[in-house]
């Protein structure tokens, strides 16, 4: 019975930090640093949502259009105004990590100024009775996270295998000389990574505001662990972010059936700590 | 009471002097990143706190609190040459949000989410400290011995060691030495003053919760180390005065108070954002991050 409640909440966490590690891994695998502005990206996700939808009141479908798109679009612009202009002025991958903490600062902040400090609920799905499955509560929502997470990491890996621009980021990951060399551009390939990864951490944050509360660091816990389950997995492999994810779900739920559940966030941060000891390219990673 | 508004801005000053400086001792001086200084600085105001509500002395409370902050600066460097540059900082960051955790959640010790309060003004040799004016005395006699300490570290022998190894760590190994050992040191130094601060902050304060150790709270501090410059310990000192009265202003234009903390976080992201693009090494820095 428990063990079914708790195999069915990693299951969702597990989707859940997929959507943050999926993006976290692309972009640090073609711009090579670690952007820990790909946390707010989630809660801005989640704030749009409520924006468009809550405040504006627009159609549902619609405000997730939106949503994803002007998520999407922030990230670009996040590279464009700041990380560019690092990278013109040859900064280091520490002061690009250094630069996307600041950003991560000024907009939680930004958000928490703008929609107060208060907890805020989208409430487009009311309240519903939860599914039996097995022993296991599971509300129809949540299934919809685990599908939805599973299809996009269907979509990803197909779009990183076989589309231009999928190929193109290969190429710059591996070897950023050798594809300006060839013609691709090295920037043009920042930018949709940007794009792509934070319109994925907008999806994310939709699901995450629909399934529980908004708040503005809402996605600082979220980013953690999607770097994590991205580290554990194998940097720059899609497979390796999405299966570090579930695992990283599942140590995590099973794991509070020892410990208090308020030590769920450093039962991520202890598994990581001994990946990066142990394996530090991850369970699918290249070793370099 | 524009004086004891001045005194209790400085006293803030001065902590914030001990800890960017430490934070310098490692950022700065051996070149690693490390996002974690908030989790020293938190494990020595709870042990100085609650040493200081069981009744221990002063001198007790705040040495044994830089010497466990210490203890936990050496462990968190054991894998020191295995995680390096960006996955040190991740790492570090890593270990803040688990202190943080512990805090929130280990309640019989902690009282967790609401704190320990009441916690006494230190006496020293018969004075009393519970004047703000007093205590700001005592915390600026240890922020400048503090600040000496490490500026002895600096320019000794052994400082020199902890700026090659951050300028080129393999020439370092290879002229024999022992960067492992030194980088330990260097993290044990930064922890030890870092618990320092924590625990004057607790004494100061008198009341804590685990908020202090939040990941938020270090923006503050690593915006002043890099403004003030990478490698320079004046500029640290230059800047934390100039930072800590920065904001100040925000509080008599009329603000509310729930967003006068997010607008100050807002100022210094803003400005350590900045000074990353057009200026990276600082004002007084020799070196920029990398």
């Amino acid at each position: 019975m428990i063990f079914a409640q708790l195999f069915a909440n990693g299951l969702i966490a597990g989707a859940i930090y997929s959507l943050v590690a999926l993006g976290f891994s692309l972009i640090y695998s073609t711009c090579n640093f670690i952007d820990f502005a790909h946390g707010v990206t989630v809660a801005v996700g989640a704030y749009l949502l409520y924006f468009f939808f809550s405040l504006l009141g627009l159609n549902f479908w619609l405000s997730v259009i939106l949503t994803i798109i002007f998520t999407g679009l922030f990230g670009l612009l996040l590279n464009i105004v700041v990380f560019k202009e690092l990278r013109r002025r040859k900064a280091s991958n520490l002061i690009l990590l250094t630069a996307s903490f600041a950003l991560l600062i000024i907009f939680e902040s930004l958000i928490l100024i703008l929609f107060g400090a208060d907890v805020k609920t989208i409430g487009y799905i009311q309240v519903s009775r939860g599914l039996d499955i097995l022993g296991a509560i599971i509300t129809p929502l949540q299934i919809i996270i685990i599908i939805v997470s599973f299809l996009l990491l269907v979509i990803f890996f197909f779009f990183m295998k076989k589309s231009k621009i999928g190929k193109a980021m290969r190429a710059v990951s591996d070897n950023k000389d050798v594809a300006e060399i060839v013609g691709i551009s090295a920037e043009r390939i920042y930018n949709w990574s940007f794009f792509i990864g934070s319109a994925v951490a907008g999806i994310g944050g939709i699901l995450v505001g629909l399934d529980q509360n908004l708040v503005p660091t809402m996605g600082t816990g979220l980013m953690i662990k999607g770097f994590a389950a991205a580290i554990i997995g194998g940097i720059g492999s899609p497979i390796g972010a999405v299966l570090g994810s579930y695992l990283l779900g599942f140590g995590e739920n099973f794991g509070i059936w020892y410990l208090p559940s308020g030590y769920k966030d450093a039962i991520a941060f202890v598994i990581l700590f001994i990946f990066l000891l142990l394996r530090p390219q991850g369970i699918l990673g290249k070793k370099k | 009471m524009f004086l004891a508004y001045l005194i209790s801005i400085l006293i803030l000053a001065a902590i914030g002097i001990i800890l960017a400086v430490s934070l310098q001792l490692t950022v700065g001086f051996t070149g690693l990143l490390n996002l974690g200084h908030l989790a020293f600085y938190a494990i020595g105001a709870y042990t100085s706190a609650l040493l200081a509500l069981a009744g221990y002395p002063f001198w007790f409370c705040i040495l044994t609190a830089g010497v466990l902050a210490m203890f936990f600066g050496f462990l968190i460097s054991l894998p020191i040459n295995k995680i390096k540059k960006d996955y040190l900082a991740l790492a570090t960051m890593g270990f803040s949000f688990v202190v943080y955790a512990v805090l929130l959640n280990w309640t019989d010790l902690t009282n967790g989410p609401l704190g320990l309060a009441g916690i006494p003004r230190p006496q020293l040799f018969g004075f009393d400290f519970s004047q703000n004016s007093n205590f700001l005395l005592l915390v600026a006699i240890i922020a400048l011995a503090s600040y000496l300490i490490i500026k002895l570290i600096t320019i000794s022998p052994f400082g020199r060691v902890l700026e090659s190894i951050r300028d080129n760590e393999l020439a370092a190994k290879i002229l024999g030495k022992n960067t492992f050992k030194m980088k330990m040191c260097a993290m044990g130094a930064s922890a030890f003053f870092a618990g320092v601060a924590g625990s004057l902050y607790a004494y100061y304060i008198t009341y804590l919760d685990p908020s202090s150790a939040d990941i938020m709270q270090l923006i503050p501090f690593l915006a002043i180390v890099i403004i003030g410059g990478l490698g320079s310990l004046e500029g640290t000192v230059v800047a934390a005065i100039v930072l800590t009265f920065l904001p100040e202003p925000l509080r008599f234009i009329g603000f509310p108070s729930s967003i006068i903390g997010a607008a100050r976080q807002v100022i210094y992201a803003l400005f350590l954002l900045l000074i990353l693009i057009f200026k990276p090494k600082g004002f007084y820095g020799k070196v920029k991050l990398e």
